[in-house]
């Protein structure tokens, strides 16, 4: 997945022009042979995680959000190339104490991971390379496709964040880095896009299961991926 | 199921043994309220009516009655209530930023009507008075949902009021959720599955199979579902039912929730996902007086030691369970609140009895300047010889206590 060599610009156009993208309400009756991924959102407390997945689920700006407390789900099922998508989006609460006892569960058989951080609090910048960390220590292995989203770009005048920290940051973790805002209704169709990417990703990687990757799932998908680096050039 | 059904029909007769006070469930709104009167002005104060009111039908009906029953269930007087927040009380505190953060994202909580600017005041009030008791109380720690218990208690009783209320709750209902980690928290969800085991063993078999966990029940235990109810009437009917209960009431709450959607929930795809996604959206249409009720039933029928006995239970030791008994204990004798104005006016000093070193050499001083209007006639009457002795000797009566140095005159 680091190898993946497309900026979030170019992404934008990628996914509005190649792909007709069919995108349906949560919960619908699903086509029980779509396949299912589970994307956790983390980050510290008041980034826009929920304001976030509830623009990519629901289409609309969440107003006055409140905090969220131990983990919220969220679902959109989309289309990918004649394939159905199933997305499941967990929202996790930002306090440190939930996330040290009560995430954990959610990091299990996790296929991607969506860290964010607010672009106007330097600090909840500062803590992403403690998610990282806690991340791998949650045994997400370093093949779970992993995106850094910088929120609140709407509020250019106390940017506290610039982005060339933002992007040697997300290099040296070898992850991509996109800026949005959940807020921003021109916004919403990069949000769409950053999910998608990881739902690309996902797709496209047909030694993924649905379920917990077993040890040596993992160990073949690792030279599957070793494959692909070399072979592909996406 | 039919092992429930049976339940219901037990839980009418445990309704109707409970006697008099409970069958009022049936009677009039007004007969109710005369019968909380009645308890509250009864000398000491019957906590076993408040107790019972507060959970039977209805709950204590008013915001006015609220006021007045809260505090006797939590045994606080309202004639000596803590001060209002100084601007240090936000100095120096590691959870003043998350605070703030939750508060000010908490607008659903104030009713739809209010002016911004008085929603204003009352959100930075609410930062006080969490503030106040956090620093009041070194060993608590703040977790995002306090603000939600918070939030209703100064809707209904004031700032002041607040404080003292959220203190004694953060010390015994809610103290399990105050840990430096939440491992005490997760011991308390781990209730919720044996009493559903025990109630209908079909739905919790389906539950363990679907690895969907407790944390649908985390911000509902934690909040006392403040945080997941959209209606304040509702919150209000379930905080009279938590504040008179058992501290591990709103798991029992909890679980009849989930029996009552056992239908749902059996129909749902068997995946930790989806029944997650349905368990955590309250339909804000339950019908609460039934399950209260119900869990009260429950309470009786399957009550905590039996459900500790279950491994997953053993482990761990709840501040909140052990304390409860005392707790309960030391509601028992209350003063009615015309007794209590009286006595605090007369003798403010007696606070000074129970209270801390510190609070001691403070109302020491006061009680020279406004104490007892005979003990300074009679200091006065003495010479100035005779009053330093006796005033030696009253220093050392106050360490024993005002009443000791009263009897010196």
């Amino acid at each position: 997945f680091h190898q993946f060599p497309l900026k979030h610009i170019s992404l934008l156009y990628f996914f509005s022009e190649n792909d007709s993208l069919e995108l349906f309400s949560s919960l619908e009756n699903d086509n029980k042979q779509a396949r299912t991924f589970k994307i956790i959102v983390i980050g510290d407390s008041n980034v826009g995680k929920t304001c976030l997945t509830y623009r990519f689920c629901g289409g609309s700006f969440l107003k006055n959000p409140e905090a969220t407390i131990g983990v919220d789900f969220r679902e959109r099922t989309v289309q990918l190339d004649g394939e159905r998508i199933k997305l499941q989006i967990w929202d996790t609460a930002g306090q440190e104490r939930f996330r040290k006892s009560m995430v954990e569960h959610y990091y299990r058989s996790v296929h991607a991971v969506l860290f964010v951080y607010d672009m106007t609090s330097l600090l909840s910048f500062e803590s992403i390379p403690e998610w990282i960390s806690e991340c791998s220590r949650h045994s997400v292995g370093p093949l779970v496709p992993q995106v850094l989203v910088g929120n609140k770009c709407d509020l250019r005048e106390s940017c506290q964040v610039p982005t060339s920290a933002a992007q040697s940051l997300a290099d040296s973790h070898n992850i991509p880095l996109f800026e949005t805002s959940a807020k921003d209704p021109s916004e919403k169709e990069h949000i769409d896009a950053i999910f998608l990417t990881l739902a690309y990703r996902l797709k496209s990687n047909k030694t993924l299961r649905l379920k917990q990757p077993s040890e040596s799932s993992l160990r073949e998908m690792r030279d599957q991926q070793e494959q692909d680096a070399t072979s592909c050039r996406c | 199921m039919r092992k429930f059904k049976r339940k219901k029909l037990n839980r009418g007769a445990v309704v109707n043994e409970n006697g008099s006070v409970t069958t009022d469930a049936d009677c009039g709104r007004k007969q109710k309220l005369a019968i909380i009167h009645q308890a509250l002005i009864r000398d000491p104060v019957d906590i076993e009516i408040l107790r019972n009111s507060s959970a039977s039908k209805g709950g204590l009906l008013t915001d006015e009655m609220r006021r007045k029953v809260w505090p006797k269930l939590l045994n606080i007087n309202v004639y000596n209530l803590p001060h209002k927040p100084g601007r240090d009380v936000r100095e120096n505190h590691k959870d003043y930023n998350q605070v703030v953060l939750d508060v000010r994202r908490s607008m659903k909580r104030f009713p739809k009507g209010m002016p911004a600017a008085e929603r204003a005041v009352l959100q930075e009030q609410l930062i006080d008075i969490i503030l106040e008791v956090l620093k009041r109380n070194p060993q608590l720690h703040y977790y995002q949902g306090y603000h939600d218990v918070a939030v209703t208690l100064l809707l209904v009783v004031g700032e002041r009021m607040a404080i003292a209320m959220l203190d004694t709750l953060s010390n015994f209902h809610l103290r399990d959720f105050m840990d430096p980690t939440m491992d005490s928290t997760k011991h308390i969800l781990n209730y919720l599955m044996p009493i559903l085991q025990q109630v209908d063993e079909e739905l919790h078999d389906f539950m363990i199979r679907a690895e969907v966990g407790t944390i649908f029940a985390l911000s509902w235990l934690i909040t006392w579902y403040g945080h997941v109810l959209s209606e304040f009437k509702h919150t209000l009917r379930l905080y009279d039912f938590f504040l008179a209960s058992h501290p591990l009431m709103p798991i029992y709450l909890a679980a009849t929730i989930v029996l009552h959607r056992a239908k749902e929930v059996k129909q749902t795809e068997c995946d930790m996902a989806m029944v997650h996604h349905l368990l955590s959206h309250i339909p804000q249409d339950l019908p609460y007086e039934v399950l209260i009720s119900q869990a009260q039933a429950l309470f009786s029928q399957y009550p905590p030691p039996l459900l500790a006995k279950q491994a997953a239970l053993q482990s761990r030791k709840s501040l909140s369970i052990s304390t409860f008994q005392a707790f309960q204990l030391s509601t028992l004798h209350q003063r009615p609140d015309v007794v209590l104005q009286r006595l605090t006016r007369a003798q403010d000093s007696t606070t000074s009895r129970h209270g801390l070193e510190a609070a001691l050499s403070r109302d020491r001083s006061q009680l020279w300047q406004r104490g007892n209007r005979m003990v300074k006639m009679a200091v006065w009457g003495l010479s100035a010889t005779l009053g330093a002795a006796v005033f030696a000797v009253a220093q050392t009566a106050m360490d024993w206590g005002p009443d000791v140095f009263l009897q010196l005159f």
